[in-house]
């Protein structure tokens, strides 16, 4: 079992009446540089503190344009904490391939974090989110493809000596010839994250990578949505590693459950109610028909429909709770989902940065040592991905 | 004379749906569907064949037809139509394209002017006009897109169009059946218009091309593409006319076919 923080970096300051989506059109006038600039140092700080508190990795994404996530680069905020840290994995959930051109630029950085930080990215790669469809203008319908294609050439970049030449339909250059490469060998550990898209579940499978749940349904959603995937590996002939799959989920810990919920409860619906507005449009050819059937059968536990904290908790959207009732739960979800990594989201909305601290404390003191009596690490290095097959 | 009855053609590119029907005219006519992929039972249609013998092809990704993973953008669509007259053996044909469907009929008609005799186009995309967007149809709410799309409000499509919006938070409970088409024919839109936004900004210098006499039907209520797209195009062709079509807006195929039928009757013959 393995523990990682995740951030968001979620801008806390939309006013009050502001009631419009947080992505894609959210007036970039709602933010205030000086404010920002707090925040960037004030966050980079949590994901440091993470590794004195023994987590054993710090996460960070890629969304653009909008008050959800504050990083168009996570690349820049991974480097520093290359500069920072010196013993957590450094996970960047990922660069949204399609987005750079030519995606060789992704190779480049990525290696220059692994290289910068000794050896400790895992290089996260996704198609992107719906909304960055719209912000960069880019045709959705060839998301995928530019996604698969982007991949390969990554690979290569990373693997085959170069100069050598690479056409594909989207991207031709003539001479690829990586310089840095990853110190990790053949590359880094490689994440992809998903909302159950099955051509991405197969996908994942196939190359024996790990898949993310992107969090933000009812549990029954990732329970389904896991078992596809070890269903996808069974299918290539082997048996998914727990390690091939994570669970991101929200987690706030206080002394009692009563003021878990009182210090928390307000900050939640803010990042519910303010800042998922916009984040679930899906463009058109973003998935495939096939795909979209399945997402849509998931839709109606989507986050966005919450109204009850009964039902938050229930539905586990997120953990919330005395630091006992915090692992009792999360004993029982790690069993149920078959999930080696845990990334716990710790800062969210307008969560004071007192109460994250905290609750990231009572975490690392009193809730990741007893998971970590529960579920044994098993040999994991550097388990999945390391070599393509 | 004879309503319009689907078969199918084979293409470069796959399988695809095609309605014809009726019989005599100078030429066949031949009609571009818009992004609503409006060919079945179309009344547009029927009311043409009366006087004429019409050719209805769908385009990959809408209805049944295949192979729209061979098609990436507006050259692709100018080739596939092409590609399905030569198979139909049609040398020269009077050309009638709504929106979308106008846009390939000018594309067309740009690169092989010989081909098209007359055209009609209503309320064509196509063009980026300064000053003048084309509204915004990916991700929109459908009852709201419904409003810029039909002037009568009561019209059947634009009430659906406001009951898919109120199961919009749950998209499970909408049928999937129902679902499908549309997510189809917007990707298929997608790939053709997504970016740059439903226009090909090589086609205007090369209007002049256009050898057809040209009537280009602006609703006066389509609320997505404004009357100056109309007036460029205008502009462009050389022998070209814009008609104002009252009590209809951007899918005024469906709205006034009788009114469309006569203008397309009256500008290519009977």
């Amino acid at each position: 079992m393995r523990f990682f923080s995740f951030h968001l970096m979620p801008y806390p300051a939309l006013p009050p009446d502001y009631d419009g989506p947080a992505w894609v059109t959210c007036p970039n006038e709602l933010f205030d540089p000086v404010l920002g600039g707090e925040l960037y140092n004030r966050y980079i700080d949590d994901l440091v503190r993470a590794e004195e508190l023994g987590f054993d990795g710090v996460c960070v994404n890629e969304h653009h344009q909008n008050a959800y996530g504050l990083m168009p680069s996570p690349n820049l905020i991974a480097a520093a904490l290359a500069r920072q840290t010196s013993r957590v994995r450094i996970a960047v959930v990922g660069n949204a391939l399609p987005l750079y051109d030519p995606p060789t630029r992704v190779a480049e950085e990525f290696a220059m974090i692994d290289c910068m930080s000794g050896g400790r990215l895992i290089a996260g790669m996704v198609v992107g989110g719906g909304p960055e469809y719209y912000s960069f203008s880019l045709n959705p319908a060839h998301a995928r493809e530019r996604f698969y294609e982007a991949h390969d050439l990554i690979i290569r970049a990373w693997t085959e000596p170069g100069p050598f030449e690479f056409i594909g339909k989207h991207y031709k250059l003539r001479y690829v010839n990586t310089w840095p490469r990853p110190i990790q060998q053949p590359h880094p550990e490689i994440w992809i994250p998903g909302v159950g898209s099955l051509e991405t579940l197969e996908f994942v499978a196939r190359h024996r990578y790990a898949y993310m749940g992107i969090p933000y349904f009812h549990i029954s959603v990732f329970e389904r949505m896991f078992s596809m995937f070890r269903q996808a590996c069974t299918d290539v002939g082997y048996e998914a590693d727990p390690l091939q799959l994570g669970w991101l989920v929200p987690v706030f810990v206080a002394e009692t459950d009563d003021e878990a919920r009182r210090r928390y409860e307000e900050h939640f619906w803010y990042f519910v109610r303010r800042l998922l507005p916009g984040i679930n449009i899906s463009p058109p050819g973003y998935t495939s028909v096939r795909s979209a059937e399945n997402i849509m059968k998931n839709a109606g536990t989507f986050a966005l429909n919450l109204e009850r904290w009964e039902d938050v908790i229930e539905g586990r959207y997120a953990v919330v709770g005395s630091p006992e009732t915090v692992a009792e739960v999360l004993e029982t979800e790690v069993e149920r989902l078959g999930v080696g990594n845990l990334l716990g989201l710790f800062q969210l909305g307008t969560l004071p940065a007192d109460d994250t601290r905290r609750s990231m404390e009572l975490f690392g003191r009193e809730v990741m040592p007893r998971l970590r009596a529960r579920f044994p690490a098993a040999a994991t290095t550097a388990a999945t991905g390391a070599v393509p097959s | 004379m004879s309503a319009p009855v689907a078969g199918v053609l084979d293409t470069a590119v796959g399988r695809v749906e095609v309605h014809r029907g009726g019989d005599g005219g100078p030429a066949p006519l031949v009609y571009l569907h818009s992004a609503q992929g409006e060919t079945a039972g179309l009344a547009l249609l029927e009311l043409l064949a009366a006087d004429r013998a019409v050719v209805a092809p769908v385009f990959p990704g809408f209805g049944s037809s295949e192979g729209l993973e061979h098609i990436d953008d507006i050259e692709d669509a100018a080739f596939h139509v092409l590609d399905v007259l030569d198979r139909l053996g049609i040398t020269a044909c009077d050309l009638v394209g709504a929106s979308l469907g106008g846009w390939m009929a000018a594309e067309l008609a740009v690169r092989w002017p010989e081909r098209v005799r007359r055209m009609v186009l209503v309320n064509p995309v196509g063009l980026w006009v300064q000053g003048a967007p084309i509204t915004e149809i990916f991700g929109r709410h459908p009852g709201e897109l419904a409003g810029e799309l039909f002037a009568d409000p009561d019209h059947p499509l634009a009430a659906l169009m406001r009951a898919m919006e109120a199961m919009e938070a749950d998209p499970s409970q909408i049928p999937f059946d129902l679902v499908r088409p549309v997510l189809e024919a917007m990707a298929a839109t997608a790939k053709i218009g997504w970016n740059p936004y439903l226009h090909d900004p090589k086609l205007r210098g090369r209007l002049g091309r256009v050898a057809a006499p040209t009537l280009v039907i602006h609703a006066v209520h389509d609320g997505i593409v404004p009357r100056a797209h109309a007036e460029a195009y205008a502009a462009a062709i050389p022998v070209c006319r814009v008609v104002d079509l009252d009590d209809a807006a951007h899918l005024a195929v469906l709205e006034r076919p009788d009114a469309i039928a006569a203008l397309v009757v009256a500008h290519c013959g009977a």
